[in-house]
């Protein structure tokens, strides 16, 4: 990275040995909208609210959920505009690898790359931490994977986990809820329950988005529709 | 006891705030409202439109050299309130990208991927200390193949979204208001009720009945999907049926 001017590094210790715009990056994903991830015993499925700003935006022109590969899908908390940046270096990590083994990357190869760059940016000269972290959905030859990536570049594999606003009562909740003999749908149920938890207004296929993915290996964002009929399920 | 971000630097350079928050952005959303003008854009069933205020501030001043609307490709208009340098060399950017993809590719950018990549040019500086964020928020219309009329916005923390109805500049909030109004009822706005939506919008929260001279008015439609400046002419018969209307 080093920017010229910029040669030394804006993110220092304090004398009690933190890095604090760490500390800030993660202030800033906690303002961000709750999103949150759940690993079934044959598949995994990540979601989050999708509140707009306005009802003059246009809901359609937003994917919050991206996927990386066509078996791996990425969600986040905190501030979109870095968070895909990170997508498209991912993207790119992810062809890389597919270039030169002609294999798709292992989920778990590209969420520690990711996390690399990530960590690059709490140490290079004259750049801030990013201010996002990632939920990592996967299903691979080590089977159904969920990885969350925080803005220091550290990572682990989760069997649920929750990012953004609320993070305390989604947590709370999934422990309660979590078995681990889950099948994908009951965790695309339970999904809607917590996010609907802490959801303030009337929760619908517009303001939400789920993406998924099950045994067959393909990771696909929920239509607005598809939303709705498991919405209703859930009444 | 931690120090802190480095004794107020934060307020200097993008790096975060105690409360995670990144006060070089805000400051330079700031910019755009001090611009002192205000920008509508509406989008309807088959064109979209945006209007902006023309204000002179000094006779002398050659008034066909003042303008706040571009064109980026035949097909893409950008409309930039804000600073008025960092808006040329945001368009200066966004004109190279356009040029560079039609050489690539073969075809027309976009207006989404256009946005896209002028907010992850923002973006960038918003994380980079060398450059500063620009301040300027950038208006995109064009006609796209697949979707239909596109309105896009682009504002200096790198988000952008498309748009039923937008606002920037001093009165954002006030037009924001207006708008959520009309176009709560998803109405499908002719060519003509579009602008004329966008220019009564405009004079209504700045309280002011406009000449044609006073404002600017680009457009591109369905039917002739080349982003066009409306003439004095054309404005001037958009006013008459407002106040017609009214």
């Amino acid at each position: 990275m080093g920017d010229s001017q910029y040669s030394f590094s804006l993110t220092t210790f304090s004398p009690s040995g933190k890095l604090v715009q760490i500390e800030y990056a993660l202030m800033a994903v906690g303002a961000g909208q709750t999103s949150l991830g759940i690993k079934a015993s044959n598949g995994v499925v990540i979601a989050t609210e999708k509140k707009l700003p306005s009802i003059l935006v246009d809901e359609a022109s937003i994917n919050k959920i991206q996927s990386l590969t066509p078996n791996i899908g990425v969600v986040y908390s905190g501030m979109g505009p870095d968070s895909r940046v990170l997508v498209r270096k991912s993207r790119k990590q992810a062809q890389t690898y597919q270039r030169l083994y002609q294999e798709p990357i292992p989920l778990s190869q590209l969420v520690r790359e990711t996390a690399a760059v990530m960590q690059e940016f709490t140490q290079s000269g004259g750049v801030r931490p990013f201010g996002v972290s990632l939920l990592v959905a996967g299903f691979d030859d080590n089977g159904p994977q969920l990885y969350q990536v925080d803005p220091s570049g550290s990572y682990f594999s989760w069997k649920a986990s929750a990012i953004g606003k609320n993070v305390s009562n989604a947590k709370t909740f999934l422990e309660k809820r979590y078995t681990d003999d889950m099948e994908l749908e009951d965790a695309i149920h339970t999904a809607i329950l917590t996010l609907k938890e802490g959801f303030e207004g009337q929760i619908s296929g517009k303001n939400i988005e789920i993406g998924i993915i099950d045994d067959k290996r393909i990771f696909k964002v929920l239509t607005p529709a598809e939303v709705d009929d498991y919405l209703a399920e859930v009444e | 006891m931690s120090r802190g971000s480095g004794a107020g630097y934060d307020r200097h350079i993008t790096i975060f705030s105690p409360e995670g928050r990144l006060y070089q952005v805000e400051y330079a959303f700031k910019a755009v409202k001090a611009a002192g003008i205000t920008s509508i854009g509406v989008r309807g069933k088959d064109s979209v439109c945006f209007v902006t205020q023309k204000k002179v501030p000094d006779k002398l001043l050659d008034q066909t050299s003042v303008t706040h609307l571009f064109s980026i490709t035949k097909y893409i208009g950008l409309l930039a309130t804000g600073m008025t340098a960092d808006a040329k060399s945001l368009v200066a950017h966004a004109r190279n990208e356009a040029a560079e993809f039609k050489f690539k590719l073969g075809y027309e950018i976009p207006v989404d991927y256009l946005a896209k990549r002028l907010a992850d040019k923002s973006q960038v500086y918003t994380q980079h200390a060398y450059m500063r964020p620009l301040g300027v928020s950038a208006m995109l219309i064009g006609i796209d193949d697949e979707q239909g009329p596109q309105l896009y916005k682009c504002d200096p923390a790198g988000h952008y979204f498309g748009y039923k109805a937008t606002s920037s500049g001093s009165k954002e909030q006030e037009a924001v208001n207006f708008l959520e109004k009309k176009i709560k009822s998803n109405p499908q706005l002719s060519y003509e009720e579009t602008v004329q939506t966008a220019i009564s919008c405009l004079q209504s929260i700045l309280l002011e009945d406009f000449k044609p001279t006073e404002i600017e008015v680009g457009v591109v439609s369905a039917g002739k999907p080349e982003f066009r400046v409306l003439t004095t002419e054309e404005i001037d018969e958009h006013l008459t049926a407002i106040s017609e209307r009214d």
